[in-house]
Formats: C-alpha cells, structure tokens, sequence
C-alpha cells in the first residue's frame, strides 16, 4: 500500500478539522452561555455562501471571511433574540435557523452555481520544515486559518478556566440566578456569546468555502458538518482543549471515504463508504451522552433553559 | 435623573383565543415581506412571484389536485414530527424515517407485487414502509428511553445514513432496486398491483384520505384516549407522572416508534403514486424537514396540520413550478417556510406572555 497517501489523508483530517474546531468551538462558547444553538448547520451553509459572493464579487478572500463570519454573527442574533429576549423553544428556534439558512443559501447561491472561487486560501510554506517526512505535511503545510483555529481554541481554553469573564461565562451557563444575583445582566451575557459564537461559526463556513470546497455544491457544501461539531462539543466535554483532538479524529472519518476511493479499496461500497463519519459520530454519542456521563463531562446545568428571576 | 424603559413580560393565565389564529397568520405575512426584500434585492418582483407561487398552488384545478396531491406525504412527517414533539421528544430525523418508507414501500412492491393483488398489495406496502421508518428510529428511541440519551442530534445522524443508503440502492450495480441493463442508474418501478392512479388522472392519489383519517384518528387518540392522557401528563410533568405510576419509557419508546412509523408512511404513500419507484430525487426535496415546520406551526394540533400541510403543500407545488416557469429558484419555498416557523416562534412569546414597557424609577445611589 502506498505509505505517502495516508500521509496526505492524516494532513487532510487537520484541515478539515479547521470548519469542526471553529464551528463547534462557537457551539461552544453559545453553550457555555446556557443557549442551545441547534442552528450551527444552517449558519455554517449561509456564512460559506456569503463568503463566496463576497470573496468572488471583490477579489479579496479576506473579506470574504470578514463577510462570512458577520452573517455567521447575524444569523446567531436571531436565535438570540428568539431564545434569549422571547424565550422561544431553543430546540425549534435552531431547527428552524437550519431550514431558513438552508433555503436562504440556496437562493443567495443561485449566481454562483457552477461557479469556483478564483484564489483560495493557500497552505503556508514553511521551507525545510514542510519538507520533513510525516511531519512535514502534517503539521507545517497547513493554511493560516488551520493554524489560527488551533490557537482560537487554546485561547479559549484559557479565557474559560483562567479569567474573569470566563468564570462568569461558565456560571451564566450553571447558575444563571447566581450571576444575576452579582448584579450581571444574563440576558446581555447570552446574547453576546451566542452571537460571539455565530461569528465563529461563520469563519469555520467560510474557510470550508474558501479553502476546502472553493465551489458552491448547495446544501452538499456543508453535508452535516455543523450536527457533527454539535456532537463534538459533548464528546469534548464543553472544554476547547478536548475539541481539537477530537475535532482531527472526526476530521480523519470525514475524509476517509475520499482516501479509500483514491486509493481504489472498494471491499465496502462507497456510497456506504460515506456514512462512515455519521456513524462514527452517533456511536461516540451514544457511548457519551448519557445524562449521568454528560453532567460528569461537564455539561452546562442551565443549558436550553432560559432565565426567569424569581420576583416574589 | 432618567428612567429606563424595562420590557416587562407577564405570564397570561389565559392565552386570548383570536391570538392563536393571529399569530400564525401574522407569521406567514411577516415572512412574505421578508421574502419579498431578498426578492426585491435580487432583482426579482416579489408581486409577481408569490401571484405565480400562489396561484398555482391555489386557484387552477390542476393546482388544487398537485397542492392536496403533495399535502399527503407533507401531512404524513407533520404529524410524525406532532407526536413525537407533543411529549417533548424531538425527532427530527423524520427525513431519514421518510426514505427508509420509500425503501421499505419500494422492496414489498418489487419483491411480493406480482403474486398478490392490489386490494392486499396497497396495505402491504404501507404497512412494510411504516415498520422500516420506525426501524430507523428504534436506536435512538432505545437508547433514549434506557440512557436518556437526547434524541436530538441522534435521529438527524441517522438522516445522513439513510440518504447513503438510498444512494446505495440506486447506484450500487446488481442492486435489487434498480433496472437491469439501463443506460442510467434507476429505480425500477414497482407493479400495478403495488400502485394506485391519481383520482382522476390528477397527482391526487387515495392515500390522502387514508392519511387525513390518520390525522383524525390521532387527534382523537391524543384528546381522548387513557394512552393521549399518558403522554399529556408525561410532557406536563414527568414527576407526576412517575408517580402516578405511569411508565414513562415505554411511553417513550412508543411514541417514538409511532413517529418513525408515521414519516415512514409518508415514504411509502411516495411509492403508491406519484414516483412508483425508489427515487434519490426524494434526498432534494426534505419532505421530512417540512413537517418539523408544518407541526410547530399548527402547534402539534393533529386537525391544524390538516390544514397547515395543505398551506404548505401549495407554497411548494407552486415553488416547484416556479422553477420551470420563471428564473426563480425554488429555494424561495424553502427559505420562506424557516422564515414562517422563525416568526411563528417569536409570535409565541406574544400568546404566552402580555408584553410591556414600563417607565422603572432606578433609586440613586
């Protein structure tokens, strides 16, 4: 068997990972809030077209990830205001995010069908180290959003465990009354880190487009990635550090099919091939999500549950 | 010194009937403006496409036929997802329940279609699609009710495995699905004895009145029944519930596995007419998406998606034609039916609660 290609595949699995760590990390901080964002796939799909029209119309592909990510942002601030100021059902909030983003997508995608991004994101190039075997392609032949998500993830990490805000963030997800009780608005607190997350979300779609996809495949462009990152936050634990481990590993099943097909290994059928990441994630789903193994993980207590003050 | 303005909201102790009809009435006009600036934005005339969208869904003979036509299967995943959502249980993998309908419709037809006649075949065919829908809903149903694992993102998981199972089944050589020696990858069309004719010569099938039967027969169950009882004081308080003695996971499991059994019927009416066949069209068309949108918008009444699924039916048969008929994308439909269900929800909060501003005093410090 040839050694090289599962070289690539492993690189592969990284970058894809960038739309799984940026996406599921704006899960993330919206759940850490106490907000349940079913939304994600529905963002991710709208913020990769956007990006697209923007990048296509202007020439720039950094605006459009600037693009991209504001209409992840917007996007999130409807499900804000439905959850957090109309305390709507979040689980039908999102869903109908998804459907609406969907269609949305689709219409705005119209112009761009058969069409491909001119100048996408290009992996850096690190001289001698990119040429290191295994190594090299792995880790120093990644683009500079790859690399970027990576660090997004580490800062959030301490942002979360070792600073002020971060504490407060974790306690409006726990312990709202407590937090409303210091005197801090929750509301305000929610709809900040839902849309702080909807702004993540948008650059992970946008990268998906800008780099990984580069044309527009309508609701296929994001095939499921945004429920996978939704199922990535719990395996992770709600903890960033956890998600870009786990992040590579569904990265390393969303690619697979690709390999198996180009490497010609065809004792499973590709079509079944393709539910291979699917599978891999309702299996960890079900392993994890337990109530009691869920709580254990780190689950936020008040999540999906929107805030009330008690006034007697 | 200056007095903020608090939005205050105030549980209603009884919601005012003309709101629950206002309310989603509002909802549809709120999401037609906001159709008609993206409409407008692009360059298309908004009056123009909801008159096309409308009229043909609405006023032509033929349009009323396709619009009860495609209310059938659009009813079918409503109120599947109405049964699971009225005991708090989301399942919204109806989409994949869907295609495991038409799989399950599509393998009685072929396999049994030629030895027996219609008046069992019909049946047959419905009742193997249902069971393959409730099939596909069994683990997450399972692990649900024994784990408590959320059904949430388990059952859409699953929507993506069915469509590569599709997928399988059409474009995998040999398959038992397809027919042999054709130019393209097709379904292979199941007998006449395993398919009806629209009423007619219209795309009105008889399955529509069994599935308005089913909807009757289910609001029925849910106001009347010591089971509908069950499941309401389930969703109202699980605690009473376990109390009361009640079982709450075979409940669960159970309504679970009648809510894949309905999308699944929604597949297998596909197969009785109009496709006749197992079609991977059906992975475009999100049928079973649909009916997340048209039983949160009846507000999971049985009798009300009746009515919610012809609605929308006819905002889709009109948004499919649109596409041959003008340089409209279909995507209009789709995009409008999110928009419904996103005002519908804000709308809610107005029915639950009287909102108002009030001038607060902020003492000084």
């Amino acid at each position: 068997m040839n050694g090289n290609i599962w070289v690539l595949a492993s690189a592969d699995s990284v970058a894809i990972a960038t739309t799984l760590i940026l996406a599921a990390l704006g899960a993330l901080f919206t759940e850490r809030a106490g907000v349940l964002n079913l939304g994600i796939e529905g963002i991710l799909l709208t913020s990769a077209i956007s990006s697209f029209l923007a990048a296509d119309s202007s020439g720039s592909i950094w605006l459009g990830l600037i693009v991209g990510s504001l209409v992840g942002a917007l996007l999130a601030g409807i499900h804000a205001v439905l959850s957090v100021v109309l305390r709507a059902n979040q689980i039908v909030a999102g869903l109908a995010l998804v459907i609406f983003g969907t269609g949305l997508a689709n219409f705005l995608g119209k112009p761009a069908e058969g069409k491909t991004v001119t100048t996408i994101i290009k992996p850096l190039s690190f001289g001698p180290l990119s040429d290191i075997p295994l190594v090299g392609p792995i880790v120093f032949r990644q683009d500079p959003i790859t690399y970027a998500s990576v660090v997004i993830a580490i800062v959030s990490s301490l942002y979360l465990f070792r600073s002020r805000p971060g504490l407060e963030l974790r306690a409006t997800g726990d312990d709202p009354a407590t937090v409303d009780a210091q005197g801090l608005s929750v509301a305000s607190i929610r709809i900040r880190y839902t849309l702080f997350g909807g702004l993540l979300v948008g650059l992970g779609g946008s990268w998906l487009m800008l780099a990984q996809s580069a044309a527009w495949h309508q609701a296929a462009t994001t095939n499921g990635v945004g429920w996978i990152a939704l199922a990535l936050v719990v395996f992770a634990g709600w903890r960033p550090m956890r998600l870009i481990f786990g992040a590579i590993l569904f990265g390393f099943t969303l690619q697979l099919p690709f390999t198996l097909q180009a490497e010609q290994i065809t004792f499973i059928p590709s079509a079944l091939m393709q539910m291979l990441p699917y599978l891999a994630t309702l299996i960890a789903l079900i392993a994890l999500s337990r109530p009691s193994t869920r709580n254990k993980l780190g689950a936020p207590k008040s999540l999906g549950i929107p805030f009330v003050r008690d006034e007697r | 010194m200056r007095s903020p303005i608090r939005i205050v909201f105030e549980q209603r102790s009884e919601t005012p009937k003309h709101l629950s009809v206002l309310v989603p009435l509002l909802s549809v006009v709120a999401a037609l403006v906001v159709g008609a600036l993206f409409l407008l934005a692009t360059g298309y005339s908004p009056l123009e496409t909801y008159s096309n969208m409308l009229s043909d869904g609405f006023t032509s003979s033929r349009g009323i036929t396709d619009t009860l036509g495609l209310s059938t299967v659009l009813i079918c995943t409503g109120i599947s997802a109405a049964f699971a959502f009225q005991m708090n249980l989301y399942n919204i993998g109806g989409e994949g329940q869907l295609y495991l309908g038409m799989i399950g419709g599509a393998w009685a037809g072929l396999a049994l279609g030629n030895q027996l006649p219609t008046f069992v075949m019909i049946p047959v065919v419905l009742l193997v699609g249902a069971l393959a829908g409730a099939s596909w809903i069994l683990l997450p149903a399972f692990v649900r009710s024994r784990l408590g694992t959320s059904e949430i993102v388990t059952t859409l998981l699953l929507t993506y495995i069915a469509a590569s199972l599709v997928k399988h089944f059409v474009y995998s050589p040999g398959s038992f699905f397809v027919t042999k020696n054709s130019a393209f990858p097709q379904g292979r069309l199941v007998p006449d004895s395993a398919s009806l004719s629209g009423i007619g010569d219209t795309s009105l099938y008889p399955t529509f009145f069994l599935v308005i039967l089913i909807a009757l027969v289910l609001f029925w169950v849910v106001k009347k029944t010591e089971y509908g009882y069950r499941i309401q004081v389930i969703s109202d308080s699980p605690r009473a519930a376990h109390y009361a003695g009640i079982n709450a996971n075979r409940t669960t499991m159970s309504v679970m596995l009648i809510s894949g059994a309905l999308s699944g019927l929604g597949g297998a009416v596909l197969i009785i007419g109009p496709f006749g066949r197992l079609d991977p069209g059906i992975i475009l068309l999100g049928y079973g998406y649909a009916g997340i949108v048209i039983a949160a918008l009846a507000r999971n009444n049985f009798s009300a998606i009746i009515v919610s699924g012809i609605l929308f039916a006819g905002l889709r048969s009109g948004g499919d034609k649109l596409q041959i008929s003008t340089d409209t994308p279909i995507h209009i439909g789709v995009m409008l039916q999110g928009a419904i269900l996103l005002f519908a929800l804000g709308g809610e909060a107005f029915r639950r609660y009287h909102i108002h501003a009030v001038r607060t005093e902020r003492a000084t410090q």
